[in-house]
């Protein structure tokens, strides 16, 4: 479904340059849920980026099915990003003005979703916050808010959901729920996860583990 | 220790954030103390050019003559004190060129031998002669009249002696009738133009070898031997005090309007301040935790505030000199008078502490709310919280803004409706705010995001949930835009009031005897026009009010309370009577009834018509019984009703009409106008009235419109100059605000774009969210400007109310421009930034 070519990006921090990713080449198929190791700073993040069309990359190629990411103009690659990425940060990232169910609501809108409010209400039941729905981000704890960020990225079903350590933040048993709730709605829906993490645990659960190392796959 | 950690390192490490905060520190300064600075200046050198201003140690004048018993009183009393003396009458009067045949209302200083004792009055570099006639530039202006030519004053022919070059007895002038000219008093009394009933000022001049101290005692003596409250007894100190009078009441206005924009930057102070003590509170907490308590704690932030507002004042100076003598010039001409080259610092001294105490009191409940954070608790939560701050601890705050609108004012009736007003803007702006939040809430669709479409559905929903911080900038933005608006539309009224229409008389005659009304009026026939508005002007004064001896008021010279010097000059002031049985067209009754038709038989007192403002400034109500002097003569009456008069009709009106058949044969002279459709006709007239009646003096309305019209647009850019200032620092609390609302919102707007919107999706969200907060502040701030400006043109120019449409569109335009402008240059970066930022590794 999605595949990096030579792909090569580099920082500047004031006269120094920091090649963080050196050659990737990398096969995501549909489906399939794949486990992103690394220390901070390998270049995970970077990488995470690249995929979901946020960042282009200085050399290589990045394909989705026939699509080639990098040679689309900005106004194509956000419409691309609203209707087949679907991102979960760490920190929760929920819009603050918005309450609960309209974070989720905020991706069917963009996409003109007629179904728009059942297909929200029925994601956050299925993460289980009815009764929290109409709260704010500031009224919700971590684990809630998680909760929303992901019912938020599957609500226009992304052929790929990139996840950037959703538990990073959350307490562990606040953190496995999250990612037992993750790996369940992932299954349920077929969608092809990119999970970045620190945890081997957690990263075992994926199909697949790939192991980034000062900007190479090892 | 405390003042190293709060202030130094403080300083260093957010070295921007206090550098903003000195910034606005210095704008909010810089208009209060500039005008503290330039009053105080301009005070100082009356002060010490007092003597000059008054040409002697020590003057009694009078609206009238004095009467031969006053002038025997006066002279007994110096007979036994060493002086020289000498008498100048002011009067008004028409001055003929011989050679053009034109003729014009001129001052004319009747001055006698060894005038002035002080100051000098110059004409080529020579001083005034005992026989010199010297004319005043601005008559040379007009008129191309040189030293040599002949004109006419009265009966008589007088040659020019000279052009004066300076004239020390002139104080500021913000505004004078007619050009001056100087004349030996001899050759006006023989001239015959000095008749009974002129108009002019009489005084009697004294050089006396006597101390300050000794002058005041005198001055006191010669009160309490000349009790008519009409004749005042001048030293230097009030002749200083007088000259400055217009001066101090621009200055007053100045002041308020520096004051708001000192009340802006201190809104600004107070929410960067809030944000800053949030971003500390982690910070306060270790402090706490290693053993500060909460006071000094407390105590440090008080250090560094302080700190920062005495290094700003230090600012202010570096900057104000420079710039001070640069724009000296400049200034000099906008308020007409020379500024010194000099910097005094006396008001800036008095100043300072008020100032200082205001915007400590500001931060007085976010200090009291960082007293109620459980400052040990801060370091285990994931978000920090200030401690709650109640209303009431504003009340400091309010209570000081008071004071200081007050002392700036000099006025607590001025001082008390600025801060009324500004707190129905503060509450009113509240409520709208408010009011529209909750209406989004009930507008807002709950099932999908969309409101029109998504960009304006998403902007409703920040609206909504925007929080007091956007109320603040909101009220920020109100206030300094109200203040905008309130000087357009007085500055619009006012150029309405002083625009000649046809109910404004074209030309204005007083000075007519009795036995040259009719001939005057025939004369005007022949001319083919009518006079109208012919009125009896009869001299008097107030004798006794409800059977109490009505005595002098002294008058305050100490500039601390405008409307007791008001009162006292109204009380002082002999008062110009008329009689007649029916209003003016400018006239209308506001209490009581019209007089009745007719006089029973009997009847030994009049009825009396009272201006509504007289009648407040002297106390008099309804039904109240009044014994006036007139000539000698006592004169009773009862008032019966209450007036209100447009004054700016400038038509004849007085504040005391009587009955007719009481004053009827006191010596009196007559006020007559030419109409507007007589327009046409006024320069032949008036040059054959002048030659037939050489002591009729005419007004020239066109001319006297034109230098009220000067005058005002004078005051008006002065105060109209504060006014941007303090919108620019409205503008710039605006700039931190948003910039602060915008870095807030740096992740959603990142989350938004990484979940879809493109950057004009994004841009249009903030555009239209903070334009709609915008157009609602300038909408609301235009109109309660205006509203004001309203009331104040009803209740003080009795103007009617007007809206300037086309003028007020561009002036929102103009306003709405410059929001967006601000609120595109805060976020278009931020908004460009990349989504990936969100990502953990960053």
């Amino acid at each position: 479904m999605m595949k990096l070519k030579d792909i090569k990006k580099t920082f500047k921090t004031g006269s120094q340059s920091i090649e963080v990713l050196k050659g990737i080449n990398l096969d995501i198929r549909e489906g399939e849920t794949i486990a992103l190791l690394g220390r901070s700073g390998s270049g995970k993040s970077t990488l995470l980026s690249i995929l979901g069309g946020l960042d282009n990359p200085d050399f290589g190629e990045v394909w989705f099915n026939d699509l080639c990411l990098n040679q689309l103009r900005d106004q194509e690659l956000v419409k691309f990003r609203s209707k087949n990425i679907g991102i979960i940060f760490q920190q929760f990232h929920l819009v603050s003005t918005l309450t609960a169910i309209e974070n989720v609501l905020l991706p069917l809108s963009l996409a003109k979703n007629t179904n728009a409010f059942e297909i929200a209400t029925k994601l956050i039941s299925d993460v289980g916050l009815t009764d929290r729905s109409a709260h704010l981000p500031s009224q919700l704890s971590g684990g809630e808010s998680q909760r929303v960020a992901i019912a938020r990225a599957l609500a226009v079903n992304p052929k790929l959901l990139l996840a950037d350590e959703p538990s990073g933040n959350l307490d562990e048993e606040t953190g496995e729920k999250v990612m037992d709730l993750l790996f369940g709605m992932v299954k349920q829906l077929k969608t092809t996860l990119v999970l970045v993490t620190h945890d081997k645990e957690i990263a075992r659960r994926c199909d697949r583990i790939i192991n980034l190392e000062h900007g190479s796959i090892k | 220790m405390i003042f190293k950690l709060f202030v130094l390192k403080e300083f260093k490490k957010s070295s921007y954030f206090f550098l903003g905060l000195g910034f606005l520190l210095v704008l909010g300064l810089s208009g209060l103390l500039s005008i503290s600075f330039l009053t105080e200046n301009i005070q100082n050198n009356l002060r010490s050019n007092a003597r000059q201003l008054l040409t002697s140690d020590l003057a009694i004048t009078a609206r009238r003559d004095f009467f031969p018993e006053e002038r025997k009183l006066i002279t007994d009393f110096f007979k036994t004190k060493e002086h020289k003396t000498y008498q100048v009458v002011d009067i008004y009067s028409m001055v003929t060129n011989v050679t053009t045949s034109e003729s014009r209302l001129v001052e004319i200083r009747c001055y006698e031998d060894h005038f002035p004792f002080y100051g000098q009055i110059t004409s080529k570099g020579s001083l005034l002669n005992q026989n010199d006639f010297l004319i005043s530039k601005e008559l040379v202006n007009l008129w191309e009249v040189q030293t040599g030519d002949w004109l006419k004053i009265g009966d008589s022919q007088f040659k020019v002696s000279g052009i004066i070059d300076s004239d020390s007895s002139i104080g500021i002038r913000g505004f004078s009738l007619a050009p001056r000219i100087y004349l030996p008093l001899v050759k006006i009394i023989q001239s015959g133009l000095l008749r009974p009933g002129s108009t002019g000022q009489f005084s009697i001049h004294f050089k006396l070898n006597e101390s300050e101290e000794e002058l005041v005692k005198i001055r006191q003596e010669l009160l309490k031997l000349l009790p008519d409250p009409a004749i005042k007894v001048m030293t230097s100190k009030e002749s200083s005090n007088q000259a400055g009078r217009v001066f101090d009441y621009i200055t007053d206005f100045m002041s308020l309007s520096a004051l708001v924009g000192f009340l802006l930057a201190l809104v600004g102070i107070f929410y960067f301040y809030q944000s800053y003590l949030l971003t500390r509170l982690k910070d306060f907490s270790l402090f706490y935790l290693h053993g500060l308590n909460k006071s000094q704690i407390l105590f440090g932030i008080f250090l560094q505030f302080s700190s920062l507002f005495f290094f700003s004042l230090f600012i202010f100076f570096l900057i104000f000199n420079p710039f001070y003598f640069y724009l000296r010039d400049w200034l000099s001409t906008i308020i007409g008078f020379a500024l010194p080259p000099g910097l005094n610092y006396r008001n800036f001294l008095i100043n300072i502490p008020m100032l200082y105490a205001l915007s400590l009191s500001i931060l007085l409940p976010l200090l009291k709310g960082l007293l109620r954070t459980p400052l040990g608790l801060q370091l285990k939560l994931s978000k920090q919280a200030l401690g709650y701050f109640h209303p009431l601890d504003f009340l400091p705050f309010v209570a000081l803004l008071w004071i200081v609108a007050w002392q700036l004012s000099h006025s607590l009736k001025i001082g008390s409706l600025f801060l009324f007003s500004l707190l129905i803007i503060f509450f009113l702006s509240l409520i709208l705010i408010k009011s529209f939040q909750k209406m989004a809430i009930y507008v807002r669709p709950s099932r999908t995001l969309c409101f029109i479409n998504l960009n304006i559905g998403l902007s409703l929903r920040n609206f909504i949930q925007s929080g007091h911080k956007l109320n603040l900038s909101f009220i920020a933005l109100v206030l300094g835009i109200s203040l905008i608006s309130l000087i357009f539309q007085l500055n619009f009224l006012i150029k309405k009031e002083f625009t000649l229409t046809d109910n404004k008389p074209s030309l204005f005659l007083f000075d007519i005897q009795e036995d040259q009304l009719s001939d005057l009026k025939k004369l005007g026939r022949e001319k083919g026009l009518e006079l109208s508005g012919v009125t009896p002007l009869v001299r008097g004064r107030i004798e006794k009010l409800n059977g109490f001896k009505f005595s002098r008021t002294e008058e305050k010279w100490d500039n601390s309370n405008r409307e007791e010097e008001i009162e006292a000059r109204t009380k002082n002031r002999g008062i110009n009577l008329t009689y007649r049985q029916s209003l003016s067209p400018s006239e209308k009754i506001i209490a009581g009834t019209p007089f009745p038709e007719t006089v029973p038989e009997g009847q030994n007192f009049s009825y009396l018509s009272i201006e509504e403002r007289f009648a407040k400034r002297m106390g008099i109500k309804l039904g109240d019984k009044i014994i006036f002097d007139i000539g000698g003569v006592e004169i009773e009456g009862i008032v019966r009703n209450l007036r209100e008069v447009k004054w700016t009709s400038f038509y004849p009106n007085f504040f005391v009409n009587l009955q007719p058949g009481f004053i009827d044969d006191a010596p009196k002279t007559y006020l007559a106008v030419l109409d507007r459709s007589f327009s046409h006709k006024k320069i032949d007239f008036q040059k054959a009235s002048v030659n037939k009646f050489p002591n009729i003096s005419f007004i020239d309305m066109e001319q006297l419109i034109q230098k009220l019209s000067e005058l005002f647009e004078k005051s008006r850019r002065a105060v109209e100059l504060i006014s941007w200032l303090s919108l620019f620092i409205g503008f710039v609390i605006l700039f931190g605000l948003c910039q602060d609302q915008i870095f807030r919102r740096t992740y959603d707007m990142a989350l938004l774009k990484s979940l879809g919107f493109g950057y004009f999706s994004v841009l249009s969200q903030i555009m239209i969210e903070f334009g709609f907060v915008f157009f609602m502040a300038t909408g609301l701030g235009i109109f309660l400007g205006w509203f004001l400006g309203a009331i104040i043109g009803l209740e003080v120019f009795k103007i009617n109310l007007a809206f300037d449409f086309s003028h007020y569109v561009v002036l929102f335009l103009f306003l709405i421009f410059l929001c967006l402008a601000t609120i595109f240059l805060v976020s278009w970066k931020t908004i460009a930034k990349n989504p990936r930022e969100l990502l953990s590794d960053n």
